[in-house]
């Protein structure tokens, strides 16, 4: 049992492209019953000696059919050896990166349409964010939007193209509004079950929104849960109030989301940074520093090409064929030879059979 | 000792020939590069109607009933694995009166995973706002297909919401010359459409008087003298409240081939998850991609015919001849 399950865990590693063709294989065998080699009547076999050199010749050419036909069948089949998935350890993290894409993050940072060289906010994250994707080949990224509701536009990946063609359609006209809650909650999905590995949470908008205290409590769980590194990215239009500057009137989440946003995600107990960014540079800056911070091993999967095997088959059956075609050259014409032998008789019995 | 050498006859023998065309065969399939071809795929805006009437379970998967949006996400997931590689698909949504591009075009191959997974998790909770002008959010995702230089496939029930003014017909910005389809997703008879609160459950299913069932906005219809209650200026719609069935569903396949004809796009109804590739590359235009055949298992099946011609020529030839006895004689 322990043979045969080691054989087919052996077998399980191959594949063909096309596995009906292995339906031919029985006819490998064909080689056994005919050999397609000229006929000869000879009057008594028994008068010939047994030939044991004769016998060799018949079966390494029996063997080299047998080897010329599998050889074909198997290259018309396609076999491959599998790709092999590899686990190493690079550095790199899971990144969600949630998105605003509300309306005003297509304005520039001074609150206005942009104009001539001017660079509006979502302009700006993407140029950066395109950067900051592929810097390193082992970060996986998610993708989520949000404006009213939440979007997820990419789940976690490690296809980098595929991400920088999301982050590349978030310069388009923004939604309506800045719901904050719901948009954490999708980015908080987005990551896998797996242990040890490092997770960030980056999210990126010009502003900030009430949680619903029912959604905080939801929040603060699956914060707990996933304990991921969080870093707000802030970025602040001229005039706008800042994360730290308390109002001037009451102190409430209405008066001031920004401050008591960061004060929310200061009080989850995680490992957490906020970023003022007033102008791209601060933006550019704010992105080095995260990509500085976090250098943690990840694991991440190598898939080995598959090989080819084909060529090998053909080889293989190349052999067979220029074996097979030697013989065919070297063979004797007894029916041709006969009329020597009758002619000139002392032609031994042996050396007939042996050119047969 | 014989009367000709046996290499002469031999190297002119059938057999020998067969043979050494067979090894040629082998060994150039051993050597052969492959050749390049030139194959068609398409590269495609996707845009799925995530509106409310998208709710709607009028498909059956495994006896089951199946919304609209599901159908339409299994179609564009099974149309993505049907796609030769190299062609490209790009995501939006549309809801209220425009597409919101999700991603730019993507490889179907290469980025499979990241494109099925987007697929799947498409969810008609991602709407901003409830309205469903879909001339409007076509002739936009028209705009932003030509702007990303592909073709457009829209996905949609055809429900207005608010429905249009009565006899008007809505008019396009622009043609800008963006080939594609559009997708009826829909059963044909009206079907209720599923009510959801706002934290996402679900709740019954809409009532008559839930939805507006008559466009009251802009100048009345020419009928609308003859109606009950009629003033032109305290009630020039009539006194009595609008009825009718805009809160059924069903697809308005007359109303989307409209608009397909005023767009110059193609028209076909979802009928299942599969059949999506044909009409979409018959409407879509073709993008030639390089491609490559491998040519060896061409020769491979040469080789084999010859080997095994060779193999059973004599034998066949007996039989055919009829006299396929009990040899005397055997080969060594």
């Amino acid at each position: 049992m322990g043979a045969w399950s080691a054989i087919s865990g052996w077998l399980a590693g191959f594949g063909a492209a096309s596995p009906w063709a292995l339906w031919l294989l029985p006819l490998a065998l064909l080689p056994l019953a005919a050999s397609g080699r000229r006929r000869a009547a000879v009057a008594a076999l028994s008068a010939a000696p047994p030939d044991p050199v004769s016998r060799w010749i018949a079966r390494a050419l029996t063997l080299a059919g047998i080897l010329a036909l599998a050889g074909l069948i198997l290259a018309l089949a396609g076999p491959y050896r599998a790709g092999e998935r590899i686990t190493r350890i690079g550095v790199g993290a899971q990144i969600s990166m949630l998105i605003d894409r509300s309306g005003s993050m297509n304005e520039t940072f001074a609150g206005r349409q942009p104009s001539g060289a001017e660079e509006s906010k979502a302009a700006a994250s993407k140029r950066l964010l395109a950067g900051f994707v592929g810097a390193r080949s082992h970060d996986l990224f998610a993708v989520t939007a949000f404006s009213t509701a939440p979007m997820l536009v990419m789940p976690m990946t490690d296809r980098h193209d595929a991400v920088r063609a999301a982050i590349a359609a978030t310069d388009r006209p923004g939604l309506d509004y800045t719901n904050v809650a719901r948009g954490l909650g999708m980015a908080l999905s987005q990551f896998g079950d797996e242990s040890g590995v490092s997770r960030v949470l980056l999210f990126i908008s010009d502003g900030a929104a009430v949680i619903d205290p029912r959604m905080q409590d939801a929040l603060r769980a699956a914060f707990a849960r996933i304990h991921p590194n969080l870093y707000w990215l802030f970025l602040r239009t001229k005039g706008a109030p800042s994360i730290y500057d308390r109002p001037p009137g009451e102190d409430t989440p209405q008066a001031a989301p920004e401050r008591h946003l960061d004060l929310f995600f200061k009080s989850l107990g995680l490992p957490y940074r906020a970023f003022e960014a007033e102008g791209p540079q601060q933006v550019a800056d704010a992105i080095a520093r995260i990509e500085a911070l976090e250098r943690d091993p990840i694991p991440y999967t190598e898939v080995r090409p598959r090989r080819d095997l084909t060529g090998a088959c053909l080889a293989l059956a190349a052999l067979g064929l220029a074996v097979l075609a030697l013989a065919a050259l070297a063979e004797a014409d007894l029916s041709a030879r006969r009329r020597t032998v009758e002619r000139a008789s002392p032609v031994s019995a042996e050396q007939i059979r042996r050119a047969a | 000792m014989s009367e000709r050498p046996p290499l002469m006859r031999n190297l002119r023998g059938p057999r020998f020939l067969a043979l050494a065309l067979a090894l040629a065969l082998a060994v150039a399939a051993l050597v052969v590069h492959p050749l390049a071809i030139t194959r068609t795929g398409v590269a495609v805006l996707a845009v799925v109607d995530i509106t409310g009437s998208m709710n709607t379970r009028d498909y059956t998967v495994d006896g089951r009933p199946e919304s609209r949006l599901d159908a339409a996400k299994a179609a564009l997931r099974r149309l993505v694995a049907d796609l030769p590689c190299g062609s490209r698909m790009a995501l939006g949504l549309f809801t209220e009166r425009r597409p919101f591009l999700l991603f730019e075009p993507v490889e179907v191959c290469a980025d499979f995973a990241p494109l099925d997974g987007a697929l799947a998790a498409l969810d008609w909770r991602m709407a901003w706002e409830g309205d469903s002008r879909i001339a409007a959010g076509l002739d936009r995702a028209l705009a932003m297909a030509a702007g990303l230089g592909v073709d457009l496939l829209f996905i949609t029930d055809g429900q207005e919401t608010p429905p249009l003014p009565a006899g008007r017909t809505p008019g396009f910005d622009a043609k800008p010359g963006v080939r594609g389809l559009i997708v009826g997703a829909g059963g044909y008879s009206l079907a209720p459409i599923p009510k959801f609160d706002d934290r996402g459950r679900e709740r019954g299913f809409y009532a008559e008087t839930d939805v507006q069932q008559e466009n009251r906005f802009g100048p009345p219809p020419a009928d609308a003298e003859a109606r009950e209650g009629y003033n032109p200026r305290n009630a020039p719609f009539g006194a009595a409240a609008a009825n009718g069935t805009e809160h059924l569903s069903s697809v308005r396949e007359g109303y989307l081939k409209e608009l397909a004809a005023a767009t110059g796009l193609a028209y076909a109804h979802l009928d299942g998850p599969g059949g999506l590739d044909a009409p979409l590359r018959a409407a879509a235009t073709p993008r030639p991609l390089p491609g490559q055949v491998d040519l060896r298992p061409i020769l491979a099946a040469a080789a084999l015919l010859l080997l095994l011609g060779s193999l059973l020529a004599a034998p066949l030839a007996a039989l055919g001849r009829g006299r396929f006895t009990v040899p005397r004689t055997r080969s060594a």
